[in-house]
């Protein structure tokens, strides 16, 4: 019984090999050899084994194929093959009774793997086809292992770029938390700023992963207002002077907060992260702060998010305040009631203000 | 397979311990491809090519008849066979023709041996 299974487990792991020979006792004889290791389909002309092939060139491990035959001969059948880029498939042995060098070259040149000559010798014939096939099936193997080592590789890379994006969006969501807003803040900076820059000619010169890189570091805008005592970030009324310069210093306490973050300064989003932490409130008639900034003195990204910070601002409900109408948005904006920006910025801003205000439609 | 029939097919020109290795020592097998040798028309298309002096019929028939003696280790049959369509291919057709005689009796020596131990 156990010799039963075994044998029946044999034959379902073999595959399939073709003979294809107009004598019948060639077949027989190669049939005999080869039953041991592959389940044996015969076919007794070029013609009929060629469809064969064409029709599961899945399923052959290997095909043996004589040369002289009637209806399509062995190099025609060679011919159709290559044709169909099978050679490099399927190993393909040439067993022939006048293998002369032209025919022997012709095959070689085009992909045959081995020209056995007729009478054959079974265990030099058995030797020679099955290392071949050997070599196919572990090729195959390899490649495949490769592929599938190459996209877990991906996959795990993608998971961490997520996580990364994942931990940054937490602590700045709890930072905005802290400061009595939403966390969908940060999310709607992330998207407008992305938006901008991908879909105006503010991105012009970077490219879709630096573009992708500002998006993330916008996150981080206002990671210095943990360094805010409660008592000025949550002030209901109006702050005092004093108590007004130190929540700008939250525009150089988030720079520096960043710097201290070793493995943030490897990171390709760092320097954006850093400049947009330090620039978001400088202002483009140089009136801002910290660092009084004017014109193109302020990078395009710290502009961008500038702008995309008052817009989200202005557009969301504060504890504070009702959201403004898009109207009253768009009219403070236009008339630098919030904020003064440069002309360009806010002529690309506005030719895709249609897009971002789909944002706020709930 | 019994000693006086392996004796028989040896004395008529037949490698026996060559075929057996060729068929894996599957003896079914080579006493099923004995037989059919029995039914094989090519050598009686040969003959037939050779009266009616037809060259290319001659050939076709001397070639498979040659792989199939190759086959089944029927030396003897195999050299003159291997002669016969080398002459012909040379397009030295009496030497090919001058060659049947012999051909014809290694034939029907190597058919009675087949027919006796079969």
């Amino acid at each position: 019984m156990e010799a039963i299974s075994a044998r029946e487990e044999d034959l379902a792991a073999r595959e399939n090999m073709l003979i294809i020979d107009d004598d019948e006792i060639n077949r027989g004889i190669l049939d005999n050899i080869f039953s041991p290791f592959y389940r044996i389909e015969e076919a007794e002309n070029g013609r009929i084994g060629l469809n064969r092939i064409l029709e599961k060139p899945e399923e052959y491990s290997a095909v043996l194929l004589d040369v002289v035959m009637p209806e399509m001969d062995g190099m025609e059948v060679l011919r159709h093959l290559k044709e169909h880029a099978l050679l490099e498939k399927i190993p393909v042995f040439l067993i022939t009774a006048e293998a002369n060098v032209a025919t022997m070259q012709e095959a070689y040149q085009m992909g045959v793997m081995d020209v056995i000559s007729k009478p054959v010798v079974p265990f030099v014939v058995q030797r020679r086809v099955n290392s071949v096939v050997e070599l196919f099936r572990a090729r195959k193997r390899l490649g495949n292992v490769v592929e599938k080592q190459q996209s877990e590789l991906l996959i795990q890379a993608q998971k961490i770029i997520e996580l990364n994006q994942g931990m940054l969006e937490a602590l700045s969501a709890a930072i905005e938390f802290r400061d009595v807003e939403s966390g969908e803040h940060v999310r709607r900076i992330h998207d407008i700023t992305r938006h901008l820059l991908l879909h105006t000619e503010l991105g012009e010169g970077l490219d879709e992963e630096e573009i992708e890189q500002i998006a993330l570091a916008s996150i981080m805008h206002d990671v210095g207002k943990i360094a805010i005592p409660d008592a000025i970030l949550n002030k209901p009324g109006r702050l005092t002077a004093e108590e007004f310069e130190i929540m700008k210093t939250h525009t150089i306490q988030g720079a520096h907060l960043l710097e201290r973050i070793p493995q943030l300064r490897e990171n390709g989003a760092y320097h954006y992260a850093y400049d947009i932490a330090r620039h978001h409130h400088e202002r483009w008639d140089g009136r801002g702060y910290p660092d009084g900034l004017k014109g193109d003195e302020i990078s395009i990204w710290a502009q961008v998010v500038s702008l995309a910070d008052v817009y989200d601002a202005l557009s969301s409900k504060r504890v504070y305040k009702d959201a403004f109408t898009r109207e009253k948005v768009l009219e403070m904006i236009r008339e630098g009631q919030c904020g003064v920006f440069s002309p360009r910025l806010l002529e690309c801003f506005f030719s895709v203000e249609d897009q971002l205000a789909d944002m706020y439609v709930s | 397979m019994d000693a006086w029939k392996k004796e028989a097919l040896i004395e008529a020109g037949i490698d026996v311990d060559d075929v057996l290795g060729r068929f894996m020592g599957n003896e079914a097998l080579l006493s099923r491809f004995l037989k059919k040798f029995l039914d094989d028309a090519n050598y009686g298309k040969l003959l037939q090519a050779i009266t009616e002096r037809d060259a290319d019929a001659a050939v076709a028939a001397s070639h498979t008849l040659k792989g199939v003696c190759g086959n089944l280790s029927m030396t003897g049959l195999y050299d003159l066979l291997t002669r016969q369509v080398a002459a012909l291919r040379d397009g030295n057709w009496d030497a090919a023709a001058g060659l049947m005689p012999e051909i014809s009796q290694a034939y029907e020596t190597i058919v009675l041996a087949i027919q006796r131990s079969a």
